[in-house]
């Protein structure tokens, strides 16, 4: 494998006339094999635990004080209430329900695939909508990824995170029965 | 003896360029490699869309776990000796109560006023306890910060 050799042999006797005698190198050959084998075990390990994706994240501002609100024209209001389906799906993951109405009127069931097209032509038809996302607690953390997904996707910058009351478990309640 | 063994030419390879390549990649590997920060429990990433780089320095993570543990972490040492004690310097992060979460934040950021507030929640976690955590950095006036995600695909 790799080795080292050291080229000083020739040139020994050359002047062997000289007063001061020089020193006899002597020819060294170093194994390199074990260096290498070790180096290859190290790269492995560093190619093996390395990792490159950084995890992304999603940035989210939220109004400082719920004392400081806002009057909002109820007819720009549109609220997005989500709530955990009351049947899951096989795997026992929780599916979410997402409920919609614009200030107080009843609310309304939609698919969460239509949700996007929905919103970005809502926001096309009043450019001042403010939109209200309410999840309810008993629902996951990943509904509320998957929703403001959806909101930063169809480009709705006015939207804002509030708490779901039971006014708003009413009304979603209502909109399953009919 | 009814065969003839062939003789085999004995011959070498120069190694030299292979070792050199494997020496390079190796320093390459040694120099960019970040291991994966342990963690104090595991944590399945929602995806989105999202495309902001998650910061790496003067950052305090809080984790919310499957069951709704909540978790707190900072990256200097010295602060997490801090917030949570000489003993406990080398753990990554700490379970916190709810209501402790409230004072250590506002600690945390009179410690360091640059840090960053990320928020990392389980796929699965229960919406309640997030909830509460997104209320505790509203009361201490955290109101910019970043939810941690996976990126999705498609």
């Amino acid at each position: 494998m790799a080795a080292v050799e050291s080229g000083g042999e020739s040139r020994s006797h050359a002047r062997a006339g000289k007063k001061h005698k020089k020193k006899r190198r002597l020819s060294i050959r170093i194994d390199m094999t074990p260096m290498v084998d070790v180096a290859f075990l190290l790269l492995t390990f560093f190619m093996l635990t390395t990792y490159f994706s950084k995890p992304q994240t999603m940035e989210l501002n939220l109004p400082p004080d719920e004392k400081s609100q806002v009057e909002v024209a109820e007819s720009n209001l549109l609220t997005i209430r989500v709530a955990p389906a009351l049947t899951r799906d096989p795997s026992g993951v929780k599916i979410a329900e997402v409920f919609w109405n614009i200030g107080t009127e009843p609310a309304n069931r939609i698919e969460q695939k239509d949700l996007r097209k929905f919103l970005t032509d809502k926001n096309k038809e009043n450019p001042k909508l403010i939109t209200l996302l309410k999840i309810d607690r008993d629902g996951s953390y990943d509904m509320l990824i998957k929703l403001m997904d959806i909101v930063a996707l169809a480009k709705v910058e006015r939207f804002s995170l509030a708490q779901m009351t039971l006014y708003d478990k009413r009304q979603i309640e209502k909109a399953r029965g009919s | 003896m009814p065969k003839i063994k062939k003789k085999r030419v004995g011959f070498k390879i120069d190694m030299t360029p292979m070792v050199d390549v494997a020496m390079l990649l190796l320093t390459f590997f040694m120099m960019t490699t970040q291991f994966r920060p342990e963690e104090a429990t595991a944590i399945e990433l929602p995806a989105s869309h999202a495309l902001v780089k998650m910061p790496e320095t003067d950052v305090m993570v809080v984790t919310v776990n499957k069951e709704g543990r909540t978790f707190l972490g900072v990256d200097a040492q010295s602060l997490r000796a801090q917030l949570f004690g000489e003993s406990n310097k080398l753990r990554p992060s700490m379970e916190v109560d709810r209501r402790a979460l409230h004072d250590l934040l506002i600690q945390a950021r009179i410690q360091n006023p640059k840090l960053r507030t990320l928020v990392k929640g389980d796929k699965e976690a229960p919406y309640g306890p997030i909830e509460d955590v997104l209320d505790i950095l509203r009361q201490v006036k955290i109101t910019r910060f970043n939810l941690v995600t996976e990126f999705e695909k498609n």
